[in-house]
């Protein structure tokens, strides 16, 4: 028991739903065939909004939380309404650059505290440990300590906001709205002639992305207790879109298992330390060459839901069918 | 009146895509637009369907101005098109494509297709229904749930125009949906445009098959470099001397 609940584990399980919420992030955008780079940045917005309303505003976590992610979503408006008018490489470059820019203003302004990063936020898992003792859980439950259930009761919230986000995204993508993101990904052009709003899908989703990186990041830094502008790097920028490329960007569960598999890498590679960067770009070298798609595209869900279910695919259940499989 | 076309000018840099075409377009009228390649054929439907703003000259469909508005608005106003070059959402289903043409008659948002509300459902299920009959009207129900990249090039066609008629179009502008297709294709396509004309729908057709145009269409507008050169009932520009020499050239004398 002790070894499954060691803090050090819980620990990796917590950034490992932090990044799965990344992942669903991009794929928001990515849905309208966007390559946005300023997931990072977007992230950093929620983190520096949500942790400064916590330490200087006395906020509790609930509301500070998501007023990072709305601040995410008001700078995405801004910033969406010229960058939604770029495509590919170009958008990436703009956001890219504008990831950069917040880097860099956070790093200068002194409510930031600059380059030393904000610490002391206080934490999900004291503060919920907290409410239990008051609850009267003081002693812990069995031989768990109240330390460890405020960690796992922080890790159940996670699990639920992210749980919310794969049913949003999953009822989203059998939408019409989905759809039409769809379209746009496969053909703008004909999207657009196809009556669908473009701009304004595409800024939706950039939103909605933007939204959840920014809860993404107030809940990062209610769970590290330091933040500062590194870790919100340009490398941050790759690693959430790295998400996307390894597990595949078509369907929700190709970023989330990416975001899984690249989070637990480095701790699963803890014994070949030397060799873990080699080996990690190896394992995305191999994916480009022999499955670009992603690790999880639709024929991938098409294949083990055949596999699962004996019945044929041509005979449909009654009511509204998936998208995903032909 | 559904569509006037007047004094439509295009010109790219110096090249002069069309120069004053005027035409009017009658509902339920079916109007083929021919002439050689590079005539303006294709820029013709750019600039109605608002791909492309014209130079100079007005648009008017039913009795509103076109120019200036996005082309998702025209569609909406009732004006849909397929493409030359076929351009449907390959890795969508054949019904997910004629769902997608259904986007500017449905209104459910973002909330109501997350929590699945009765309006949504509701809705979801008539439009299914809706786009399941066009379908079969194309002829192509039973590939339902193929996905439209992996259909043969002539139900790909047939696609196409099922997604554009899935906009409830008043007016239906068809680039060359004979291309490539073989002749009992070519006669299957012919009954279908004409079921469509049937059910009160205005179409332009743009198209190299003789054959067909002249069996369908009311009325023909003959372009050559950007230049109206005749206008009129099919047999009258079968013998105009000026369509005559824009096809086969003029003997030397």
């Amino acid at each position: 028991m002790d070894t499954i609940l060691n803090p050090y584990y819980l620990q990796i399980i917590m950034f490992i739903i932090i990044n799965a919420i990344l992942g669903i992030s991009i794929y928001l955008t990515l849905a309208t065939g966007q390559l946005s780079l300023g997931n990072a940045g977007f992230m950093s917005i929620g983190a520096y909004v949500s942790a400064l309303l916590t330490l200087k505003a006395g906020m509790p976590l609930y509301m500070a939380v998501p007023l990072g992610g709305a601040a995410a979503a008001i700078m995405a408006a801004v910033i969406g309404i010229p960058t939604t008018r770029l495509r590919g490489i170009y958008l990436a470059i703009a956001t890219l650059g504008f990831g950069e820019v917040i880097r860099v203003i956070i790093l200068n302004l002194t409510i930031t505290n600059g380059a030393l990063g904000l610490s002391g936020i206080p934490s999900m898992g004291i503060m919920l440990s907290k409410g239990l003792t008051a609850m009267g859980l003081g002693a812990g439950i069995g031989n768990m300590s109240v330390r460890q259930l405020g960690t796992i009761a922080t890790i159940l919230i996670l699990a639920s906001i992210l749980g919310f986000l794969v049913f949003f995204s999953l009822r989203l993508s059998t939408s019409r709205l989905g759809r039409a993101f769809a379209a746009i990904k496969a053909d703008e052009h004909a999207a657009e002639i196809s009556g669908i709003d473009t701009r304004y899908c595409k800024l939706l989703a950039f939103f909605m992305g933007a939204f959840v990186a920014g809860i993404a990041g107030g809940l990062a830094a209610h769970i590290s207790f330091y933040i500062g502008p590194k870790d919100f790097a340009y490398h941050r920028a790759v690693e959430i879109l790295l998400f996307a490329v390894l597990g595949g960007s078509n369907v929700v569960w190709g970023p989330l298992l990416g975001s899984v598999i690249l989070t637990s890498l480095p701790e699963v590679l803890r014994f070949a330390t030397e060799y873990r960067e080699m080996i990690y770009g190896g394992i995305l070298v191999a994916m480009m060459a022999f499955r670009p798609q992603g690790l999880i595209s639709e024929e991938t869900l098409g294949y083990w839901q055949k596999k699962f279910t004996s019945r044929p695919t041509a005979t449909k259940p009654i009511g509204l069918p998936r998208r995903t499989t032909p | 009146m559904t569509l006037a076309v007047e004094q439509v000018t295009k010109h790219f840099g110096g090249l002069m895509a069309l120069t004053d075409v005027n035409f009017i377009v009658n509902p339920g009228e079916i109007v083929g637009v021919i002439g050689p390649n590079g005539a303006g054929k294709t820029t013709l439907f750019n600039l109605i369907t608002g791909v492309l703003p014209p130079s100079s000259g007005k648009i008017i469909y039913q009795n509103r101005p076109l120019i200036g508005l996005k082309p998702h608005k025209i569609t909406e106003l009732g004006i849909a098109r397929t493409f030359q070059n076929i351009r449907l959402f390959g890795n969508l289903t054949a019904l997910d494509n004629v769902l997608v043409g259904a986007h500017c008659r449905t209104k459910s948002g973002l909330w109501p297709g997350v929590w699945h509300t009765k309006t949504q459902q509701q809705e979801e299920l008539n439009t299914r229904e809706k786009a399941k009959e066009l379908l079969q009207l194309v002829g192509i129900d039973e590939d339902e749930i193929s996905l439209a990249a992996s259909l043969p090039y002539g139900k790909q066609r047939r696609l196409e125009i099922a997604r554009a008629l899935a906009s409830q179009p008043n007016l239906l502008l068809l680039d060359e949906p004979a291309a490539g297709m073989n002749e009992s294709e070519t006669d299957d396509l012919q009954v279908l445009i004409k079921k469509i004309q049937k059910l009160g729908t205005a179409i332009i057709l743009i198209e190299h098959d003789m054959g067909l145009v002249m069996n369908i269409c009311d009325k023909l507008v003959v372009l050559n470099f950007g230049k109206k050169i005749a206008e009129g009932i099919p047999q009258m520009i079968q013998n105009n001397p000026a369509v005559i020499e824009a096809y086969l050239g003029k003997e030397d004398e």
